[in-house]
């Protein structure tokens, strides 16, 4: 079946294709749609969960999504990005999860954990961690936003891992039903396992084997911790394009590379379930979220980085001189391409036949943009992907996989627009569809009235009701 | 215990504030840098006439003098110049206000505004009818008043003067007469750094030209093209063993520069040295004190544009033609002297000179010196060795120069607005055309040169110094080395034609 993602398909056959539940090793997914990571500062500062994550999670979760991955989840409070955001760094955290857990069941949604740490990429770390240099594989800070840090020693990379590995032991005592590894985008595990940034001279850098030691350590700690039957999938850049921002850093991995480090992380049977194909080697990139920057929203709620990276100010004067904006912009556009919806599918397509050819078993999803049936029918009839993970349609329609059952996608004016205001706004805001021409009324005031209504549902019901 | 740490973040920008103010800064002070030091700052003149008369192709950054060294100069040595001031050495000034003369011009350098000269000292000549009657400027021709042996003199003499120095430099500028007005800062600066940077050049240029003292002066509308060329740009050995009394008095008349597009190609300079005009053009420049790394090639294009269609002075009396005998003489041109200097159409209407080379043959070539018989001694101061040095100039630059050669002769050039070229043959020797037509013998063999009152029945400046001081004419005699009026002469150059004939001759050329 030589057809990609065009309208040659009847929608009951795309349809009938997404819901088609998905089995992975050691879980079912009642269909393909799967809820990307999506954050939004809605907890308690020092990392308890709030009210608000489950209100949000079981949005989604009511939406008809087949599964959910939770929100950046740190491993330890070094490894944050965001202040507010629910943690998984101690025992004390599983009530929490149970609970949201449950709410998410109770649709026949699954949820898993996204174990993450931060690395250097840490943008808004805290007051806990004003005083410290973030952690990495490498001295050098981070080229975007100019955040300092440290290279971690052995003693230091041991004990991430333990983090890591008990993370992943909370996530199965909270009744979750897998975690994944957030290994791309430039949080820590990319930070090790790229080529571009990874310029440690010690057993875990250099050599390919070298820089995915860190992250194979970590897959065998927690198979350690969770036995082999648990989910446990791996997110993973298929290529970092390290060089978007400076043509002269280094252009990091590329799609062979990627294809020798998720082989190794099969672990022979013993290591991954599944992978989460992403690219770019920092967040955000302009592949991912792949879309626009929207310039009024950088100056507005970028100010809040001034003080966190060396680079942050010399950002902020761009993005708040419209000229220089403006060349950002098109630089950014320009690094992106023109494809948004299915923008990593030609590499999630190598990957998984490269996978395949040693353990079908193993399945993989893409992320990238998708909201439209064909688009995602497209992507797993052509051996793209087995699933696919969804990000900001699904914070514009929370019920986008109803509309996929029923019909192509988002009636016009509804759809996603990736203007990326929600990306920006999380800096500063609660997480929500901050685009304005998405919703009803005939006045801006009216729509905006409309748009807070929707933003602020998230606390509803409240704490205390 | 300190309670008040900064982050990593506030220290790092600490760290780089530093970096950036000092970048800043350095970025600042080099900006400074250039914009005083290296920049250079010219008055840009509207009309491509005042661009030729004042304004500056380069030469002030190497050779220049602080305008208000200039300006106090006629003041210092009032004595030896007298009222009249750089009027002395000939140089011409459009009004009795005019701040400088023609010919000079003006760049900031270095944060000094200097002045030097320009393409239009050496070009611009000046005829009057009467001794009292009015000056009338004729620009592009040979500066016929010139006197640039003395100048250089009078600058060479001042190098090594007691009265050049700062005390009496600023009394001169703050006169009444120059008008200066210079600080405390400013008396500072020409006390510690400009008087003695002024002094060194001059005292460069004294030891470069000392061979000078050995030339016969060269008079003035003339001056010696190559020999302080060699000596400028190359250190030629210039002592009396490395160079003969021929070589050595090679002075020649200034020539005429309108008219430029159509002698492309031919052989330029009177020994016809290049066939290019952009190379003759970007040498001449040097003699007007540029420099290969100084010279400002758009400012000289400006000027060499502008001069590629300048048209040729009509003569000023045109009831003083006969037009009979003109007519007359027409016939005698064609005959005798068309094949080497091209004459008009003469078709109805048409009054524009005819280079064509393939018409007449002879054109814009060198004829051998021992068929056009005249003076040596321009001839001899350039020779092959110089050749191949200036072949050397502009090197690594697409402009590099390549076409000088060293020739047998001298070369015939087109004869357009030949009256206002006088005195005639190339080291001007003949004061009058009608005299050229005479064998040498007959020719005036001492005259008088710096007047110029136009005699048009002879065409040419008056011989006799009418209207001229004293002390501003120049005794011309025939026989000092360089100064020989022989050759140009035998039936082939119309001597040997009747006096009629000859008068003729001069009625039609005065149309030219």
């Amino acid at each position: 079946m030589a057809v990609s993602t065009d309208n040659t398909f009847l929608h009951e056959d795309n349809a009938a294709l997404i819901f088609q539940p998905l089995k992975f090793r050691g879980l079912e997914v009642k269909n393909r749609l799967f809820r990307s990571n999506l954050s939004g500062m809605f907890d308690d500062y020092n990392g308890h969960g709030g009210n608000a994550r489950l209100n949000w999670e079981e949005k989604f979760a009511r939406g008809g999504v087949g599964a959910i991955i939770s929100s950046y989840t740190p491993v330890a409070v070094r490894g944050r990005i965001l202040t507010r955001y629910a943690m998984i760094d101690n025992d004390d955290k599983i009530p929490f999860w149970r609970a949201v857990g449950e709410r998410v069941h109770r649709h026949d949604c699954k949820f898993m954990m996204q174990l993450s740490h931060s690395g250097r990429q840490q943008d808004l770390g805290g007051v806990e961690n004003l005083f410290r240099k973030a952690q990495s594989s490498t001295d050098k800070k981070d080229y975007f936003h100019g955040i300092l840090c440290k290279a971690m020693t052995v003693e230091e990379i041991h004990e991430v891992v333990e983090q890591f590995a008990q993370g992943a032991r909370r996530a199965r005592e909270a009744g979750l039903d897998g975690v994944e590894l957030h290994g791309a985008n430039g949080y820590l595990i990319t930070q090790f396992l790229s080529s571009g940034i990874n310029d440690r001279k010690d057993d875990y850098g250099g050599s390919w084997e070298n820089r995915a030691r860190f992250v194979l350590e970590i897959v065998r700690a927690i198979r350690r911790e969770v036995g082999p039957e648990f989910h446990l999938q791996m997110k993973i850049n298929a290529v970092d394009h390290n060089d978007w921002l400076y043509p002269w850093q280094k252009k990091g991995n590329d799609l062979e590379e990627t294809k020798k480090i998720c082989r190794l992380l099969l672990d022979g049977g013993k290591g991954v379930d599944a992978f989460h194909i992403s690219s770019g080697s920092t967040f955000p990139h302009p592949r991912n979220p792949p879309g626009d920057l929207p310039l009024q929203g950088l100056v507005r709620w970028y100010d809040g980085m001034l003080s966190q990276g060396t680079r942050a100010r010399f950002n902020y004067w761009i993005f708040s001189h419209r000229p220089a904006a403006r060349l950002f912009l098109a630089l950014w556009r320009w690094r992106r391409g023109k494809l948004i919806e299915g923008i990593n599918a030609d590499y999630a397509k190598a990957l998984r036949e490269d996978i395949r050819e040693i353990d079908p078993s193993v399945k993989v999803l893409c992320t990238g943009g998708f909201q439209h049936a064909s688009a995602i029918a497209g992507a797993i009839r052509e051996g793209a992907c087995d699933g696919v993970t969804i990000g900001r349609p699904l914070i514009a329609n929370n019920d986008l996989p109803r509309i996929l059952r029923q019909t192509e996608g988002p009636v016009a004016g509804k759809a996603c627009t990736y203007c990326n205001k929600c990306l920006l706004n999380d800096l500063e805001n609660p997480l929500g569809c901050y685009e304005l021409s998405r919703y009803d009324g005939a006045s801006f005031e009216e729509r905006y009235d409309n748009m807070m209504r929707e933003v602020m549902s998230v606390f509803e019901p409240p704490t205390f009701h | 215990m300190d309670s008040e740490r900064l982050t990593p973040v506030e220290e790092a920008q600490r760290r780089h504030w530093w970096i950036r103010f000092w970048v800043i800064l350095a970025l600042i002070l080099a900006v400074l840098y250039w914009l005083v030091f290296e920049n250079s700052y010219v008055v840009a003149h509207e009309s491509e006439r005042d661009h030729f008369l004042y304004g500056s192709i380069g030469s002030e950054t190497a050779s220049g003098l602080p305008t208000w060294i200039f300006k106090a100069l006629p003041k210092l040595y009032e004595e030896e110049l007298g009222a009249a001031g750089y009027r002395r050495f000939g140089f011409l000034y459009e009004s009795p206000e005019a701040e400088l003369p023609i010919g000079v011009s003006k760049r900031v350098v270095s944060g000094i505004e200097r002045v030097w000269l320009n393409c239009s000292i050496c070009h611009v000549g000046t005829w009057r009818e009467a001794p009292a009657g009015e000056r009338h400027l004729i620009v592009g021709a040979p500066a016929n008043n010139l006197k640039l042996y003395d100048f250089i003199q009078f600058l060479r003499r001042a190098a090594v003067d007691n009265r050049f120095n700062a005390e009496n430099l600023i009394a001169a500028i703050n006169s009444d007469e120059v008008g200066g007005d210079l600080g405390p800062l400013d008396r500072l600066l020409y006390r510690t750094v400009i008087v003695d940077r002024v002094r060194q050049g001059l005292l460069e240029v004294r030891a470069q030209l000392a061979f000078m003292d050995r030339q016969h002066d060269w008079g003035p509308g003339r001056v010696d093209t190559f020999n302080p060329y060699k000596a400028i740009q190359f250190n030629f050995p210039m002592g009396p063993d490395a160079i003969d009394a021929v070589a050595l008095n090679g002075s020649s008349d200034y020539p005429s520069i309108w008219q430029q597009r159509p002698r492309e190609g031919m052989q330029l300079h009177w020994d016809g040295n290049n066939t290019s005009v952009a190379e003759r053009n970007l040498s001449a420049a040097l003699g007007a004190g540029v420099t290969p790394v100084t010279v400002d090639r758009p400012r000289i294009h400006r000027v060499a544009d502008w001069l590629m269609d300048l048209p040729a002075p009509p003569f000023p009396k045109p009831e003083a033609i006969d037009a009979t005998r003109a007519e007359q003489g027409r016939a005698i041109y064609a005959r005798t002297c068309a094949a080497c200097h091209g004459m008009k159409t003469g078709e109805e209407g048409d009054e524009s000179y005819d280079y064509d080379t393939n018409r007449y043959p002879r054109l814009g070539k060198v004829v051998a010196l021992n068929r056009i018989g005249t003076d040596r001694g321009r001839w001899a101061s350039y020779d092959a060795g110089f050749a191949a040095a200036q072949n050397l100039l502009y090197s690594g630059y697409p402009w590099r120069f390549s076409r000088f050669r060293k020739t047998e002769g001298y070369a015939n050039h087109p004869l357009d607005g030949i009256w206002a070229r006088s005195p005639y043959l190339h080291n001007g020797s003949v004061p009058t055309l009608r005299d050229l037509l005479e064998p040498a013998a007959r020719r005036p063999a001492v005259w008088l040169r710096g007047s110029d009152v136009y005699d048009f029945a002879k065409v040419g400046y008056r011989a006799d110094g009418a209207g001229a001081a004293a002390t501003e004419l120049f005794r011309y005699d025939t026989t000092v080395p360089g100064n020989s009026n022989r050759g140009h002469e035998g039936r082939a150059y119309g001597t040997a034609l009747s006096p009629a004939e000859k008068d003729a001759l001069v009625e039609y050329m005065k149309t030219l």
